[in-house]
């Protein structure tokens, strides 16, 4: 019965977002109220299913019973099932959040839309996780890049639509030269399964070095376009600070993370360490992801708008990713898996709290911080939580993947990358502290310094504090799910 | 647009364009073709009436509320054929073990769920290339005034 | 001779190819948004016709089986049924991308992208 629940949540994910409009004649809070129960359901059987595979190993799931040799296959492993978790839980999230902050950005007969769109979202990012199929992968990226975009325009201001557009161009050029990839890699092994096909490749990749290089390549910018790694993020700020505070963060703490876990399985699963090395990517990846963190943090100092720091801000972290897996050994993997799962938490606690600012005082400006944390104490304190774990302060989960990530480049004697990782760090301490410090120890124009009682919506109150525990709450406790992505990387490395 | 000759002939062809997207649908597991052409045929037969009588009149023949049901119906029941697969072997989308009759190979009832799924996807492609084409137009005509 | 018959042999590989270069080329340096999402579709073309001319089989028959000649020789079909769900792909992209060219237009009166960076520069430096 477990075996069925991958696919289960997929058709109930899908067929919700196609009975929206049939629930939203009926009322909005139906809506709601389908979605949270849909939610809720797909994120108890992800966890059972993540027990699962803890207690009896990863397992495949054959669509139509076809042999793995040509149908679709799901491969459902310890990392699939833990980053499903994470994609379900962090999405619950921001949905609960939502539900309130989209009054305050999309139009009223845009509900029903919002809410179609944001399902097929999340339909598709666990099926890019689970599915094992190279060219399945391409479709489920589709339809991620299509909905991506429209939850970005649905807002219908001027920029979004400009924001939207460069996005939808971008991420085509990024689709296209993926499918380029496989279609190389198609030509070389006769497989679009990623276990046959890394196998083939094992044996042929000396006869055919040229195809794999070049479709390498056209994986890796493919996927580099879509996860917005350094060289290829200029349609990043525009698109995360133009959308409805509730898409930034879905986009900025997991759609992202989805394309570096495409390109984590193409590295590793379907290419090989070995073959990797022989090629000399590893350098490029680490030249790539150093430039990133030291640029994206640069221009996250020169912003004057929030969200587009925040933004910026996430290229820098994007860069501290691929730095792990440019490491190409057991600890920078798992510094890179963790910091994903930390950067996500810490990521969506900055735009939803970011989105609390603007929803309550139309607040976008960084310079106008000052003393509104006596005015909205809890979720400036939970601002500042995450921008304290972005700086890497002991205590948050931003500080663990930090000293993950400095002992995996301390074992690879790499001493240079350690000075990139520590300014970068200090460069992210000075676009994060001057708000933090402004919103507590300045005087607001009011000059009142009382504290206030915080008059956000509960909905949109609760996902932020959640967020909030759960930074600090893995910063002291990181083994909790230190131990899922150790086994993960044992799986990816094996 | 306002033109006897327009009128006259598409209410002569329409009806065999739909038929012939109908056969294309019919047709899809025994020769070329299938949902998705037969779908896009018979969704431009509507396209020719919307550009021939316009807008309002195409709405009445294939208004929102239809095409909500159709697009989303169309998804359904593939989701639908496809749970009948888990219920009996255990494999979401199980053709031939999951009980759907094989037929004799090259007649038209045959290749088990196939032609289901084809009319499935067929409703949808043909909705959502109608809805598509007023939506633009609508769009158009609401931005103008 | 021999790059000549080479050349021959791989011609649609190399088609394939241009065409994806030529549709980059297109999406990167025009500035007019239309001729983007043509870009967009000449790419798609490109990559289609390299993956379906990978099933290409010398001498084969389109794969309908046919009872009545026994064992022919077929081309792969998966390839150019992978390519159906590539082009229905293509096909939403163009369909989405021209409505927000509508948007773009109704908004800013050009479709232009040159110019749309002006009008935006313009408000963010009356602002």
């Amino acid at each position: 019965m477990i075996e069925q629940l991958p696919i289960l949540n997929l058709v109930l994910l899908l067929t919700t977002a196609l009975m929206i409009p049939f629930t939203q004649k009926i009322s909005f809070k139906t809506t709601k109220l389908v979605g949270f129960t849909v939610l809720l359901t797909v994120l108890v059987s992800t966890l059972f299913i993540l027990l699962h595979v803890q207690s009896e190993g990863a397992f495949y799931y054959h669509l139509g019973g076809y042999p793995s040799t040509i149908g679709i296959e799901f491969y459902v492993s310890i990392l699939s099932a833990f980053f499903t978790l994470f994609v379900i839980a962090l999405g619950t999230l921001i949905y609960v959040y939502s539900t309130r902050d989209i009054e305050h950005d999309v139009y009223a007969q845009d509900y029903g839309r919002y809410y179609t769109l944001l399902f097929i979202l999340l339909f598709s990012m666990l099926g890019i996780v689970y599915t094992n199929d190279l060219f399945n992968t391409y479709v489920f990226m589709e339809i991620l890049s299509i909905t991506t975009c429209s939850i970005i325009s649905i807002k219908r201001s001027k920029k979004n639509y400009t924001a939207a557009f460069r996005y939808l161009m971008l991420n085509e050029v990024g689709s296209l030269s993926y499918l380029f990839g496989v279609a190389l890699i198609y030509m070389v092994t006769g497989y679009l399964n990623i276990d046959l096909a890394a196998e083939s490749i094992q044996q042929v990749w000396h006869l055919y070095p040229a195809n794999i290089v070049i479709a390498l390549g056209f994986m890796i910018i493919g996927v580099s376009i879509k996860a917005a790694i350094f060289p290829f993020h200029i349609w990043l700020p525009d698109a995360h600070s133009t959308a409805p505070s509730a898409s930034s963060a879905l986009l900025s703490s997991i759609v992202v993370k989805v394309y570096i876990i495409i390109m984590i399985k193409v590295l590793l699963r379907l290419i090989g360490i070995d073959i990797l090395e022989a090629l000399n990517i590893p350098v490029f990846l680490t030249i790539i992801a150093a430039s990133g963190m030291l640029i994206g943090s640069i221009f996250a100092l020169g912003q004057k708008d929030l969200k587009r720091m925040l933004g910026y801000s996430s290229i820098a972290q994007i860069g501290y990713i691929v730095l792990g897996i440019s490491l190409m050994s057991s600890l920078g993997l798992t510094a890179a898996l963790f910091h994903i799962v930390s950067h996500g938490m810490m990521k969506a606690a900055l735009f939803l709290s970011a989105g609390a600012f603007i929803f309550l005082r139309n607040q976008r400006a960084i310079n106008g911080f000052n003393g509104l944390g006596y005015q909205m104490p809890i979720s400036m304190a939970v601002f500042s939580i995450a921008g304290l774990g972005m700086i890497g302060i002991p205590g948050t989960s931003g500080f663990i993947s930090k000293f993950n990530l400095g002992v995996a480049i301390l074992d690879a004697n790499q001493w240079f990358l350690l000075v990139i990782l520590i300014m970068s760090g200090v460069l992210n301490a000075m676009y994060y502290l001057p708000i933090m410090i402004n919103a507590f120890l300045k005087d607001n124009p009011e000059k009142n310094r009382v504290m206030q009682f915080e008059k956000l919506p509960k909905v949109m109150l609760v996902p932020i504090v959640v967020l909030g525990l759960m930074i600090v709450l893995v910063g002291l406790f990181p083994n909790s799910i230190m131990s899922y992505i150790e086994a993960a990387v044992a799986m990816l490395l094996a | 647009m306002d033109d006897i000759i327009l009128r006259t002939i598409s209410r002569l062809i329409i009806p065999f364009i739909e038929i012939y997207g109908v056969f294309i649908i019919l047709h899809g597991h025994v020769s070329p073709g299938g949902g998705f052409s037969g779908g896009a045929i018979l969704g431009t037969s509507l396209i020719l009436y919307t550009l021939v009588f316009g807008v309002e009149k195409a709405q009445k023949k294939f208004s929102h509320k239809v095409s909500d049901i159709a697009e989303s119906g169309g998804i359904l029941w593939f989701i639908l054929i496809g749970l009948v697969g888990i219920f009996v072997t255990g494999y979401f989308l199980t053709n031939i073990n999951a009980g759907f009759p094989i037929g004799e190979p090259g007649l038209l009832l045959s290749a088990g769920m196939i032609p289901l799924l084809m009319i499935g996807i067929g409703i949808k492609v043909a909705s959502t290339m109608i809805t598509l084409f007023h939506t633009v137009i609508e769009e158009a005509h609401h931005g103008s005034a | 001779m021999e790059v000549l018959k080479q050349i021959i042999e791989n011609i649609n590989y190399i088609g394939a190819l241009a065409l994806f270069v030529i549709g980059l080329y297109t999406v990167v340096t025009h500035s007019n948004l239309i001729k983007r999402i043509i870009g967009i579709n000449i790419m798609g073309t490109g990559v289609f016709y390299f993956f379906v001319s990978i099933g290409n089989v010398v001498g084969g028959n389109p794969p309908i089986v046919d009872l009545d000649n026994g064992n022919l020789i077929y081309i792969n079909p998966l390839p150019s049924g992978l390519i159906l769900t590539g082009i229905v792909v293509v096909v939403s992209i163009t369909v989405y991308s021209l409505s927000l060219v509508v948007r773009i237009y109704e908004t800013y009166g050009t479709i232009d992208q040159d110019e749309i960076a002006k009008i935006i520069d313009q408000e963010t430096f009356d602002d």
